[in-house]
């Protein structure tokens, strides 16, 4: 009677097995939902945040690889915007910064000169050229000095309406007759190519007392330029027969020259046709 | 479908990594279709009741720990699931049956259909993503998942399924 009892049973789990084993989940499933805030379901949590976001930054990983190509197109877009924004942010601050310092200086009585800024530039190891933004309107005309608080820069040599052209003193067609600020000895600078900070003493007599690092001015004889303009220090002396043959470090750096001044024009008509006699070349009227 | 238990599981946990991490980015009204219960109604109708179940149940305890709210509603998910897979078995075809393709097609459609609304329901009752009201949230969370989980499922079936419903 009991076997037959118990068959009766087994075979009514044989018979509804799923429906036991679905209630059975559902049991289970009931507990896990009573036993939501409890700590053991905390750290089944805390373990499936891990998991999840170990096979989800696999995953991101495998969609950013995917959209490299787009996404290094977008930063390089950015990128060049940044760039272009640095370059035009740093020209004009360092334009300001030129401004600032040339306007500072005390040396020069600014309110007389003109600033205008190098917008244009021919270097070569033999021929240079500068181009400036002031014109025949701005009241620039030719000959005129062009300089920085620094020293001497060169001189106009053509007009137009906006812009003028400067021979700059690192040329070989530049002369300008400088004298020392101690001993007063005199000479023709010129420049004869390679390096440009580096320019020629001419016709420094060996008699004379010049020494080494004295400054280099312009002079009073000079044709065009203002007198009083440093040019650059001595920075060698080798004697010759009869003049020394000295070098001389140019006091402006044409390699960083952004902004620059142009003297007012100082040309003596009357000096320049008592001159011209003893002038050989149409560059050595001016000098 | 086949039978071989290792192979099952294989593709259960492939179907199950698929559903956590790819087609959570399907998502429609802050809804996505649900391959798990594609892979759930498949037991259901090829194998047998309690295997769906069974699966079900497992299912329930993986989505369950990598639900968006990991792990508060692993109770909640493991019933659900539990429930589609019982239902899904409603929907079974012995193995000596000589249903068509287009038979055991329509049964699987059923299977998905009556086990993603059942499912979708009860998770409903506790889920509310979106701020809705219960009856919404049952169409919401129940139709459209059951409608976009139908509409994946003829996808799937246009593309291999097919074939595996035939072996």
């Amino acid at each position: 009677m009991e076997v037959d009892k118990l068959k009766k049973y087994f075979s009514f789990f044989i018979k509804h097995n799923t429906y036991l084993l679905f209630v059975l989940y559902c049991a289970i499933s009931v507990l896990f939902i009573r036993l939501q805030g409890e700590d053991t379901l905390n750290a089944l949590r805390s373990g499936s945040i891990e998991i999840s976001a170990f096979f989800s930054e696999k995953v991101t990983g495998i969609g950013e690889f995917f959209r490299m190509h787009d996404e290094n197109e977008r930063l390089m877009k950015i990128n060049a915007t940044l760039v272009s924004k640095v370059i035009s942010l740093e020209s004009a601050f360092n334009d300001a910064a030129n401004r600032k310092k040339i306007l500072a200086d005390t040396t020069i009585s600014a309110s007389k000169y003109i600033m205008a800024k190098v917008v244009g530039r021919k270097f070569s190891d033999r021929e240079n050229m500068l181009l400036i933004d002031a014109g025949r309107n701005q009241g620039i005309r030719p000959n005129m000095t062009v300089l920085t608080p620094e020293g001497l820069v060169g001189r106009i040599t053509y007009v137009s309406a906006h812009y003028s052209k400067v021979l700059p003193l690192i040329h070989n067609d530049f002369k300008v007759i400088v004298t020392s600020n101690t001993t007063n000895t005199m000479g023709i600078l010129s420049w004869s190519g390679g390096r440009e900070d580096i320019a020629q003493l001419e016709h420094i007599p060996i008699s004379s007392p010049v020494k080494i690092n004295e400054l280099m001015s312009t002079s009073d004889f000079s044709t065009f330029s203002t007198p009083g303009i440093p040019v650059g220090r001595v920075i060698s002396l080798k004697p010759d027969k009869l003049f020394y043959d000295a070098q001389v470090k140019l006091a402006v750096d044409f390699s960083t020259l952004t902004h620059v001044l142009v003297a007012p024009l100082r040309i003596e008509p009357e000096k320049i046709q008592v001159l011209q006699p003893t002038a050989g070349t149409k560059n050595d009227e001016m000098q | 479908m086949t039978r071989n238990i290792p192979t099952l599981i294989i593709l259960f946990c492939i179907v199950l990594l698929v559903q956590v991490f790819g087609l959570s980015y399907l998502r429609v009204f802050n809804v996505t279709p649900d391959a798990v219960t594609i892979f759930i109604a498949l037991t259901g109708v090829t194998l047998s009741q309690r295997a769906s179940t069974t699966f079900g149940f497992a299912a329930g305890i993986v989505l369950g720990i990598f639900s968006e709210n990991t792990g508060m509603l692993i109770g909640w998910m493991m019933l659900s699931k539990t429930v589609e897979g019982f239902i899904a078995g409603f929907f079974n075809i012995p193995e000596n049956s000589h249903s068509t393709t287009k038979q055991k097609n329509r049964r699987i459609y059923m299977a998905i259909i009556g086990s993603g609304i059942a499912s979708g329901a009860i998770m409903s009752a506790v889920y509310d993503p979106m701020g809705f009201s219960p009856i919404i949230r049952i169409a919401v969370l129940g139709l459209l998942k059951t409608l976009l989980t139908v509409i994946l499922a003829f996808l799937a079936n246009l593309v291999f399924l097919k074939k595996s419903l035939l072996d």
